[in-house]
């Protein structure tokens, strides 16, 4: 008996008057107590499925064709308040946000309440039902977390949260829309492992969306990959991941560089996923225009959804499917550049940073400890990157080789000379240094043009050397040569950021950085907003920095097996202290420190016989 | 920036405020031209005028006269350049000063905001009216004064809603981006963060043109404005409360030329902030 079905969902919007299909011919079957995963891109229409479900559909948007029915209901026809009254019982939501999805307010206790009270459970039992179903997702301590509210609890405590109301009305349906995105890849874990037993122990079925192909692997019975509103493959999650046979699901699981085994280049594609508005312009496979294998036939219409194996559908032309044409050649395997030896570009010296908390009128200024006595080095060219999870003082480190905090003790050398925070030293530093901000949004200001955003280092030196003249086509030529060397084209310079999609803006982020052409580069998290299409664009682009330019990088990123793929060198560090420092194979394949061990094996492998998440890690109670 | 432009041009309330100021401001330029009579020439014989169409009136002074006589026409036209001169001088003025502390009160932050804000709050907790009432008596009458006097009572409205943005602002991580590439604190306030908060500057300083026109009416309605021969609404309004029983209509008119001129200004300001306030305007962009 199917619990959920769609049969040829197709979802509209209305643009200057003409209808444009959003999502095009979407169906799935999904069984209850089983996990359906929507994969896709952002943009891809994955989350709009989810929104179908719950009728929360953004103005403008309806259902043109298809249907949808849930438990034998057809959904679309369902009067409003029958439908609404499935919602929170039947069907369930998981948000991505856990912070913002808790009304900020009211304390835990009082949201139980509310919901408890709405699925009609007696005052009087209402406490015992909350501590029941807080305890199993190892929340033991219910007495005193109902009292506090949603601001004074981690974000995997209010996803514990979140899970636990969601599955108080014992619901037949939860729709998860990226559960684990906002969170630590061990809190992931977590909360994956607690999705899992609770599904297990109430035969829910589970609709999981994702952008991670791995993750969704790893978890999901059945995959279904959406690209620009398309179901391009549908079938067994595992089969999916490991033989992939639509171009667009082989390039977005080729794309996350793997955690073991040879460092192959990442396929990159050209240009980006089309948005709603280019539809109209693309009446076949909305993926033609970047596929490596596409024929003419592609573009003019859209292939069938062909069933290629058991419950295994491609939608791609009869030629790629039969003759294998999607199994792209590997890139080459990226080489480590060979590291100079002598004086170093970076030297940190046992460097602290404490900071003294707000003095308020009820706390003291208690200090807090974000870095302790970390020492490392960057040799020029070398590509080092700093692992660990929110909180454990790696961006204060960046800050601190940017001279954007001073150290509390220890030193800090760019290129040989000590750096103090006296204005004399400023100069030195930035020109040595430069930064590579973590979200382009809020780092490039919308009111300058790409041009001059790219060549903003030339407009302050300008103003700190009078007699430097700046001569305008001096620095228009810098754009120039700056937009090309980051893979932009030239007529973007005269746009504004607003304009430009996610990468280029990342893009244009790198070219300011690189604009005096440092040796040495900081990124703080620069490929943690992206998709991972545009994600291997970038640490392409990064490496070909390194082979241009002989830069060097202090990378920070969250993500490991980014670190692996860019890196000759990683360092990990655990509340404020670097706890292993050492060549990038080397840690990830014999890990010392009890930490990395535990960090590498919350990452979801790149082997779907490894049992994933591990046995017994969501069993750590999370006390107050 | 031409789309900005196109935006405001495109908001009826940014036009309609607009093209009110600009007639006003029109008519203040061209007073001489315009007026039919000498503000000042005084025809005893015609006292008390009602405008023309009325019974009684006559079209020689076509919104009548008032008791000495003074052609109530050539008056409010004359008396719009003294609103003008203190709308746009006392407007920019509390601008430039109320601006200039906000930048380095959210710029800068710590002992310097601190300082800013205390300084802000103290000065807010006068009556305004009150306030400027106590500058005159200490300044003496004059057009300059008055200007003064508005001006130091109302730049912390400026000072405090545009400190705010101007946090909002260097939150952003393109003023550390800036700092890093080389530019000096002067350098990011002025190229960074000051021309993030101009929308919202002409969206205050309209709205300030408004109110400083009735801040000037209030203090020539109690004489300490312009000098006595100067005409100027308030005064008209004073003059004309002696006899509103006989000649209602000099009363009438001053007051219609502020409600009109201050609804102008009004309109004008929250056009702009609609079409210019980034939040609106990226919702109508999506």
């Amino acid at each position: 008996m199917t619990l959920l079905a769609a049969e040829g969902l197709t979802l509209s919007v209305v643009i200057g008057g003409s209808t444009i299909p959003v999502l095009r011919d979407i169906s799935f079957a999904l069984q209850p107590g089983k996990m359906l995963g929507l994969v896709g891109e952002s943009g891809a229409g994955k989350s709009m499925i989810g929104r179908i479900i719950g009728q929360n559909l953004p103005h403008g948007f309806r259902i043109t064709a298809g249907s949808l029915s849930f438990d034998g209901t057809d959904l679309l026809a369902l009067p409003r308040d029958r439908h609404r009254a499935l919602l929170g019982d039947r069907i369930a939501f998981v948000p991505q946000e856990p912070l913002s999805a808790l009304n900020p307010v009211l304390t835990i206790g009082q949201q139980f309440a509310e919901h408890l009270r709405r699925l009609g459970i007696a005052r009087r039992e209402r406490y015992n039902r909350a501590a029941a179903l807080l305890a199993e997702v190892k929340l033991p301590d219910a007495a005193s977390l109902l009292h506090r509210y949603p601001f004074q609890l981690s974000g995997g405590m209010c996803q514990r949260v979140l899970l636990a109301l969601a599955f108080a009305s014992d619901p037949a349906l939860i729709v998860a829309d990226e559960p684990t995105t906002a969170l630590d890849v061990s809190t992931q874990a977590h909360i994956v492992t607690l999705l899992r037993r609770l599904q297990a122990s109430r035969g829910t079925a589970i609709v999981f969306i994702t952008h991670d192909l791995r993750l969704a692997a790893h978890l999901c019975d059945e995959i279904i990959v959406l690209y620009a509103g398309d179901v391009v493959e549908r079938g067994p999650a595992k089969e999916i991941f490991a033989a992939p046979r639509h171009p667009y699901t082989s390039a977005l699981q080729r794309a996350n560089p793997p955690l073991s085994g040879p460092r192959h280049g990442l396929p990159s594609l050209p240009e980006n996923m089309p948005g709603i508005g280019a539809f109209a312009g693309i009446p076949g496979c909305r993926f033609a225009p970047r596929c490596p294998v596409a024929d003419p036939a592609c573009r003019d219409a859209l292939p069938e959804l062909r069933e290629i194996a058991e419950g295994h559908f491609a939608r791609c032309s009869p030629r790629c499917l039969d003759g294998h044409a999607a199994e792209v050649a590997l890139e080459p395997i990226i080489a480590d550049a060979a590291i100079a030896s002598g004086q170093p570009i970076l030297r940190i010296d046992d460097v602290s940073k404490i900071f003294r908390a707000q003095r308020s009128l009820l706390k003291g200024g208690r200090p807090i400890t974000a870095v302790r006595a970390a020492s490392l080095s960057v040799a020029p060219g070398e590509f080092v990157g700093i692992v660990g999870e929110s909180g454990s003082g790696k961006s204060t480190l960046a800050r601190l080789v940017m001279g954007q905090e001073a150290p509390s003790a220890g030193r800090i050398e760019l290129a040989g000379h000590a750096m103090t925070q006296a204005k004399t030293d400023w100069a030195s530093r930035i020109r040595t240094v430069q930064m590579i901000f973590q979200d382009p949004q809020s780092a490039l200001n919308p009111r300058r043009t790409i041009g001059s955003l790219a060549t903003q280092a030339l407009e302050a030196q300008h103003h700190r050397e009078a007699h430097h003249a700046e001569p305008r086509a001096a620095r228009q030529a810098r754009a120039l040569t700056l937009l090309r060397e980051t893979g932009l084209p030239a007529e973007l310079a005269p746009r504004f950021p607003p304009q430009l999609s996610g990468g280029q803006r990342q893009r244009v982020n790198i070219a300011r950085a690189l604009c005096t052409t440092p040796p040495l580069l900081v990124a703080d998290e620069i490929v943690s907003g992206l998709d991972v299409l545009v994600q291997a664009q970038i640490l392409n682009l990064l490496l070909r920095l390194r082979e241009t330019h002989g830069i060097a990088l202090l990378f920070i990123s969250h993500d490991l097996s980014v670190v692996r793929y860019l890196c000759s060198r990683v360092v990990v560090m655990h509340r404020g202290e670097i706890v292993e420092d050492g060549a990038t194979e080397q840690v990830f394949s014999a890990p010392r420190h009890a930490y990395t061990k535990s960090l590498l094996a919350a990452v979801p492998p790149d082997a779907l016989d490894r049992p994933w998440p591990p046995e017994g890690i969501a069993d750590v109670a999370l006390g107050s | 920036m031409p789309p900005l432009l196109r935006r405001v041009l495109t908001e009826p309330r940014a036009v309609i405020g607009g093209v009110i100021l600009l007639l006003v401001l029109f008519v203040a330029l061209l007073a001489p031209a315009l007026a039919p009579h000498d503000p000042a020439e005084q025809d005893l014989l015609r006292t008390l005028l009602p405008p023309a169409w009325l019974p009684g009136g006559d079209w020689d002074f076509p919104l009548g006269t008032d008791s000495l006589g003074r052609c109530t026409l050539s008056q409010l036209i004359f008396g719009a350049r003294v609103a003008m001169i203190v709308a746009i001088a006392a407007a920019s003025g509390a601008a430039i000063l109320g601006t200039i502390l906000a930048l380095l009160a959210g710029y800068f932050g710590g002992a310097v905001d601190w300082l800013i804000s205390r300084a802000v709050d103290i000065w807010m907790s006068f009556p305004p009216v009150v306030l400027s009432l106590i500058f005159m008596v200490g300044l003496g009458a004059g057009l300059a004064n008055v200007i003064l006097a508005i001006v130091i009572v109302d730049w912390t409205r400026f000072c405090r809603i545009v400190r705010s943005e101007v946090l909002a602002v260097a939150k952003r991580d393109y003023v550390p981006a800036a700092r890093l590439v080389g530019f000096s604190h002067l350098q990011i306030i002025v190229k960074e963060i000051l021309p993030a908060v101009t929308p919202l500057l002409l969206t205050l300083i309209s709205i300030e043109m408004g109110i400083a026109v009735i801040v000037e009416a209030i203090l020539s309605f109690v004489g300490l404005s312009v000098e006595p021969n100067v005409p100027a609404w308030g005064v008209m309004i004073a003059d004309a409360r002696q006899y509103m029983y006989q000649a209602e209509w000099g009363l009438i008119l001053p007051v219609l030329g502020i409600f009109v001129t201050v609804l102008g200004a009004n309109l004008l300001g929250d056009g702009l902030r609609r079409s210019l306030d980034p939040r609106l305007v990226r919702r109508v962009a999506a």
